[in-house]
């Protein structure tokens, strides 16, 4: 095992300790962001609050992925393994939209009568709904 | 055996000749095909297996989330979710992330045993995880928050479902605490010490009496309401005010006003019907009194012959008062209920958050979709927590070896695996706990 790590570029590197503790403060940064943004205005319109917080969350991912997972110095076979598993996966859930996402815009008035919600309290936040 | 070797026919026989150099010309060397070491790749291939699918299961989560209407979803406070636990956890796996990422760095450098720290310290912090996710799930439990069913006290609506469950739920407790009390009253006789049984039977007293009043003033209230009324909407408002007492959501204007113009009306009526039956006593009490004079004075004198009308009209009194009395019953039928309503009104209507919260009772709820809510978060949370309980295995094992130089792949492997578990919880903290 020794022999393979002679051809890592990373042990070859310096020790990114510097880096390291830079990419924990961010993170922890990051997450008093998320909380912040949370008990924020931000939350007035739901929707802009959470795709707020959900890229607070993709800045985090890409920190850990890039820096504590090594991507960063990686050679391009990294594209190849994370890239089409990321393009699948967000592929099946953008399937999922239009039926479980818009789910209450095709309810009937039957099945809106039954749904967990009365109808006169799904008409605001802007979501859509038939009638 | 000159001939260039066919790739269909011989390619076999040419890839053994050449590992086992039987054919000089055939000098094949193994080249990697990507410059990682083999762990290190097959490590990075679960790991996008891994990507997709908890990509899979966060997105599915985000739509499901993102499609629920206001109101329709539980907001995290209605679940018993505690904020300030999920930003700890969320800071205590960037920890540990952060110490394994050393743990490596050391091993790298030849420092075994600061490494071996690093790597306890990440064992700990996966530990320390693991046990608020642990103390986050009882406390779910706590509250009736199952994933499914029969021991989910969750409800999507207040509807005759979810009265008919509440009934059950609260006979069923009745029944139980009633026969705890039969069976410590035994006890204490055949004992007949009993200093510290009052104790806890004033407790269990207690909480007999509170559900005998829920029942009689709460559900058998709103059953008789909801079988009275033929108008859904008034049928939907008894139902809900049901739900709302027992756990209180969110401030509701419209019920609160509608109970209390309920509870006008049923004390102005309690009051009429009490003051009728004070009436009707009266009269009973009068007559009652009037016949045992005559009967008395009839006695006394005997010998005189009582005249046939004055039978008769003895006969009338006393038919009077035995009607008299049947009225002030049925009267006092119609006051029962009403005052049990009352009764209940004022023991609960001021109780914070709901009678289940302030209670400390396990009656069945109304939340919104609280049934989706909790299949998904247990089943996000549940999936994160066997990963962590995964690498914490791993983390044990890799303890037990030197962590030098010659480890440092192996351990970067490790580190691969816990990081992509923390990137997870990246993602699950605010969607779990924020949104």
């Amino acid at each position: 095992m020794t022999d393979e790590y002679q051809n890592e570029p990373l042990l070859h590197a310096k020790t990114n300790a510097g880096v390291f503790i830079v990419v924990f403060l961010m993170l922890f940064a990051f997450t008093t962001l998320s909380f912040w943004i949370a008990n924020s205005h931000l939350m007035d319109n739901r929707i802009v609050g959470w795709a707020a917080m959900l890229a607070v969350s993709v800045a985090k991912a890409l920190l850990v992925v890039l820096f504590f997972m090594h991507l960063w110095w990686e050679r391009s076979w990294k594209y190849l393994l994370t890239i089409p598993a990321l393009i699948m996966g967000a592929l099946l859930v953008l399937l999922l939209v239009p039926d479980v996402g818009f789910r209450t815009e095709t309810y009937s008035k039957e099945r809106r009568s039954h749904a967990p919600i009365a109808e006169s309290n799904v008409m605001d936040d802007g979501i859509p709904s038939s009638q | 055996m000159n001939q260039p070797v066919s790739q269909s026919n011989d390619a076999q026989s040419a890839r053994e000749g050449a590992v086992h150099g039987v054919h000089g010309h055939f000098q094949l060397k193994y080249q990697p095909a990507v410059p990682v070491p083999k762990g290190k790749l097959a490590v990075w291939l679960f790991l996008s297996t891994e990507i997709m699918f908890f990509t899979a299961l966060i997105g599915t989560y985000i739509v499901l989330r993102f499609g629920a209407p206001q109101g329709s979803w539980p907001t995290p406070q209605q679940v018993g979710v505690i904020e300030w636990l999920g930003a700890l956890n969320t800071f205590v796996l960037i920890c540990s992330s952060v110490t394994i990422v050393f743990a490596m760095e050391f091993a790298k450098q030849g420092l075994a045993s600061k490494a071996k720290w690093f790597l306890f310290g990440t064992f700990a912090l996966g530990g320390m995880f693991l046990g608020i996710k642990a103390y986050e799930y009882n406390s779910k439990f706590e509250h009736g928050v199952y994933p499914q069913g029969p021991r989910s006290l969750l409800y999507d609506r207040a509807d005759l479902d979810y009265l008919a469950g509440l009934k059950a739920s609260v006979d069923a407790q009745i029944l139980a605490l009633e026969k705890g009390r039969t069976a410590t009253a035994s006890e204490t006789g055949k004992i007949a010490a009993g200093e510290q049984s009052p104790a806890r039977d004033s407790h269990s007293d207690n909480a007999l009496e509170r559900l005998t009043l829920i029942r009689s003033g709460l559900i058998q209230w709103t059953q008789k309401k909801v079988g009275q009324s033929g108008n859904p909407m008034m049928v939907e408002l008894a139902l809900k005010s049901l739900a709302y007492q027992i756990a209180t959501m969110d401030k509701d204007e419209r019920i609160e006003t509608y109970l209390a113009n309920e509870m006008v009306e049923v004390k102005s009526e309690l009051a009429e019907l009490q003051a009728e039956q004070q009436r009707v006593d009266q009269r009973v009490a009068g007559l009652q009194g009037e016949i045992e004079q005559r009967t008395s004075s009839k006695t006394d004198s005997s010998a005189e012959d009582a005249d046939a009308s004055d039978q008769a009209g003895l006969e009338a009194k006393i038919k009077s008062a035995a009607d008299a009395a049947a009225e002030s019953s049925r009267l006092n039928d119609l006051i029962v209920p009403l005052q049990a309503r009352v009764d209940a009104m004022d023991e609960f209507t001021l109780v914070e958050d709901g009678i289940n919260e302030h209670f400390h009772l396990r009656l069945p709820m109304v939340i919104p979709s609280g049934n989706t809510w909790a299949n998904t978060y247990f089943l996000l949370t549940g999936f994160h927590a066997i990963h962590v309980f995964g690498g914490l295995v791993a983390f044990m094992i890799l303890m037990t070896l030197r962590l030098d130089a010659a480890c440092a792949g192996l351990l970067e492997n490790v580190g691969l695996y816990w990081h992509f578990v923390d990137i997870v919880w990246i993602f699950l903290f605010p969607l779990l706990y924020l949104f």
